[in-house]
């Protein structure tokens, strides 16, 4: 392996140099800041503005049988900052104001429990009449309550009676964990699929540019298949390091009141679940890479790729929708998902969700990994073979037959 | 250093291109290799640099199995290719650590044969700039980077213009003068006369004919004579009536001033020669007509492949 080193560094160098890659990475910094940075700017300056500057909205509740102060009192707390207001206005006034926009909405309550909700447009997302009818539910009882004897604060604090949880895991919290393991799932899936295709791409061209048959006679097919597809990976960690670093690091520092509660709790997201991603993503990437760079050896231009890779792509998406359904659909910890996470194409996404999101013993994840380094060996060594085989071939790419006997006879 | 190729024979599918191939190098010498297109050329030279394995048969260096790590080779294919868009010291330099040279060795060298190239104000520019012509002096100095004691070129002289050809004819020499070893495909035969003393001659995957180019040659019967006279007109019917029996044919030639005799038998020159001297004409020249390397590889291969 006395070239290994040369061809991986080489392969680095021309990754990380390509005009294209740096493009990409730029693009990317600037929108994982906008993405860390921009919700909390948003979130400052809209609360801001609306404070100091704008009107409060207002809600118009017509006069009814019930005391001014209590409908006040009831309503308010379901729409912090909004004001609301009890009219003495007959109902074509409050309707033609609430069209002008003077009141955000209206309701005329006609009798305890029956009132009638007033708003220009009724869309399905509105949900200001239900919660108008909270507060008249309260209303009611607080009123019939009364009649008992208890008065309005005391009964208010008997309807709002609540409870406090808090949830301890032994295990796992599937539910704190869910969304940020969906978002790493999907991560892996691209980060996999784009840095597999940079050794496509590099194997094409070395093909097509004719430096192929130089190179070939200079080093071992092993080592410019292994110096490819680890020269690509660690351009891939660079990439996504920097990505990650230009958004983690000022989210580190920066004062924790500009930081949306939502971007928090990913910053708050586990090392170990961090340091899984990063191994699976590894493993993952060597298993297609091999595959799709011992593909790509078979193309004589990079119109060809599409046509030889489509079935490993198919592979690589169809696991990736699989988990995706599985994780909707509450089977992370089906018979199915535990198969999948030891069958190395999929586990590699697949026991990432499930050690993430189920409590395993380590041994699973640890015999998973076994299985996968050793399937990732064995393509290695299959790819540096067909490698050898595919640089020399001009022409239409041989059908998977063709290759299977091409490897039996080049044994 | 001796290099042999011995009894090689090489199948791509059911068929055979390669059926029992042998051939010498010797350090300082060249040896031209011929054949027609599809005659195995190509892949008995991919054979030897371990592109392809044969079938059956060897590859000797000093009598010993080819070791190609411990062996400097100089490759230039017949596809040629680099890095299009990579800087031309960039990649020379990177070929150069491939073929065992140390980084700072690397460097050394891509200077050095940049500069035997005339490719010095290139140097930093990126290949795909460069004419086909330069690109081909860059891809020879890629050859000659790691001082080989085997060099390979297979259609060296392709795409190059005069003035090219001729840095190329000079430098070939010179690794020849300096040792190294050298095989040389081509299909231009004035290139293959100037530099190789022996030539193999492929067709169908076979060795048609091969040995010393003089030997060759000289193999063929010396019985057509070639007599240089401004009177070439007068002079044919001369020798035809003279001559009789002895003289097969007899073709004036007004173009090269040329009265070709074919003789029944080589002996009977000296009675031709005799025939001259006491003619009334004035004779500028007089020699053995050989076959030219063209004549003898139409010879050999024209039955096809």
């Amino acid at each position: 392996m006395k070239n290994f080193f040369k061809i991986l560094k080489f392969e680095y160098l021309n990754c990380i140099t390509n005009k294209a890659f740096i493009i990409i990475t730029v693009f990317l910094v600037c929108a994982s800041g906008l993405f860390a940075f921009l919700p909390g700017i948003i979130v400052n300056f809209a609360g801001s503005s609306s404070e100091e500057d704008a009107p409060a909205d207002k809600i118009a509740i017509m006069k009814s049988s019930y005391d001014d102060s209590l409908v006040k009192s009831e309503i308010t707390p379901f729409f912090p900052g909004m004001e609301v207001i009890v009219t003495n206005e007959d109902r074509k006034t409050v309707e033609s104001k609430v069209d002008n926009g003077d009141y955000s909405f209206a309701a005329e309550i006609t009798s305890p429990l029956t009132f009638v909700y007033i708003t220009k447009n009724n869309t399905i997302y509105d949900t200001n009449g239900q919660t108008i009818g909270e507060a008249l539910k309260n209303m009611y009882t607080v009123s019939e309550l009364s009649k008992h004897g208890l008065d309005q604060k005391e009964a208010d604090e008997l309807i709002n009676t609540g409870y406090v949880m808090e949830t301890y895991s032994t295990g796992t919290d599937q539910a704190k964990n869910y969304l940020p393991v969906y978002l790493m799932m999907c991560i892996l899936f691209v980060a996999i699929t784009t840095y597999g295709q940079l050794v496509t791409q590099s194997v094409v061209s070395e093909k097509n540019t004719r430096a192929m048959e130089l190179l070939i006679t200079c080093a071992k097919p092993s080592e410019l298949m292994f110096g490819k597809v680890i020269g690509a990976g660690l351009a891939g960690l660079t990439q996504l390091g920097i990505i990650f670093g230009s958004m983690a690091l000022p989210l580190t520092f920066m004062p924790s009141d500009l930081i949306p509660a939502e971007i928090r709790e990913y910053i708050k997201f586990p090392v170990e679940t961090m340091l899984l991603a990063l191994l699976f993503f590894l493993l993952g990437y060597f298993m297609y890479a091999f595959l799709l760079g011992a593909l790509a050896s078979f193309a004589s231009k990079s119109e060809d790729l599409n046509g030889l890779t489509t079935p490993v792509m198919f592979v690589l998406m169809g696991v990736y929708f699989v988990l995706v359904f599985m994780c909707s659909s509450d089977m992370v910890n089906s018979t199915a998902m535990t198969v999948l996470s030891y069958f190395p194409l999929s586990s590699p996404m697949a026991m990432f969700v499930r050690s993430t999101l189920v409590d395993i013993p380590v041994w699973e994840i640890i015999i998973s990994v076994v299985l996968q380094i050793g399937t990732i060996v064995v393509f290695g060594m299959l790819a540096a073979g067909i490698y050898k085989i595919g640089v020399l071939m001009y022409g239409n790419p041989p059908k998977p037959a063709e290759i299977i006997k091409m490897l039996k006879k080049s044994k | 250093m001796k290099i042999q190729v011995k009894d090689l024979k090489k199948k791509f599918g059911s068929k055979e291109v390669l059926k029992g191939i042998s051939l010498e190098a010797e350090s300082g010498q060249a040896l031209g290799l011929l054949g027609r297109n599809g005659a195995g050329k190509t892949t008995t030279i991919r054979i030897i640099m371990g592109v392809f394995f044969q079938d059956s048969g060897s590859i000797l260096i000093d009598d010993k199995p080819i070791e190609r790590d411990k062996l400097q080779i100089g490759y230039l294919p017949e596809e040629r290719g680099l890095y299009p868009k990579k800087k031309i010291r960039e990649q020379l330099v990177y070929f150069g650590m491939l073929k065992g040279l140390s980084k700072q060795q690397a460097r050394e060298a891509t200077v050095k044969w940049v500069d035997r190239m005339g490719m010095n104000e290139h140097i930093d520019k990126k290949l795909e700039t460069l004419s086909k012509g330069n690109q081909q002096k860059i891809q020879l100095a890629v050859t000659l980077l790691c001082n080989p004691q085997l060099i390979i070129l297979d259609e060296p002289f392709s795409g190059l213009d005069p003035v090219n050809a001729m840095l190329l004819k000079e430098v070939i020499s010179e690794m020849i003068e300096e040792g190294s070893a050298v095989i040389f495909s081509s299909h231009q035969m004035n290139y293959i006369e100037e530099f190789c003393n022996n030539i193999s001659i492929l067709n169908g995957g076979k060795i048609a004919v091969d040995g010393c180019i003089t030997d060759i040659k000289r193999s063929y019967p010396r019985n057509t004579i070639n007599v240089f006279s401004a009177a070439h007109s007068e002079l044919c019917p001369y020798i035809t009536n003279k001559l009789g029996d002895m003289a097969v044919s007899a073709k004036s030639d007004e173009k090269t001033n040329c009265v070709t005799v074919k003789l029944k038998s080589a002996k009977d020159k000296d009675k031709l020669m005799k025939l001259l001297v006491d003619s009334p004409f004035d004779i500028d020249g007089f020699n053995v007509k050989e076959p030219t390397l063209n004549d003898i590889f139409v010879q050999y291969t024209e039955d096809g492949i």
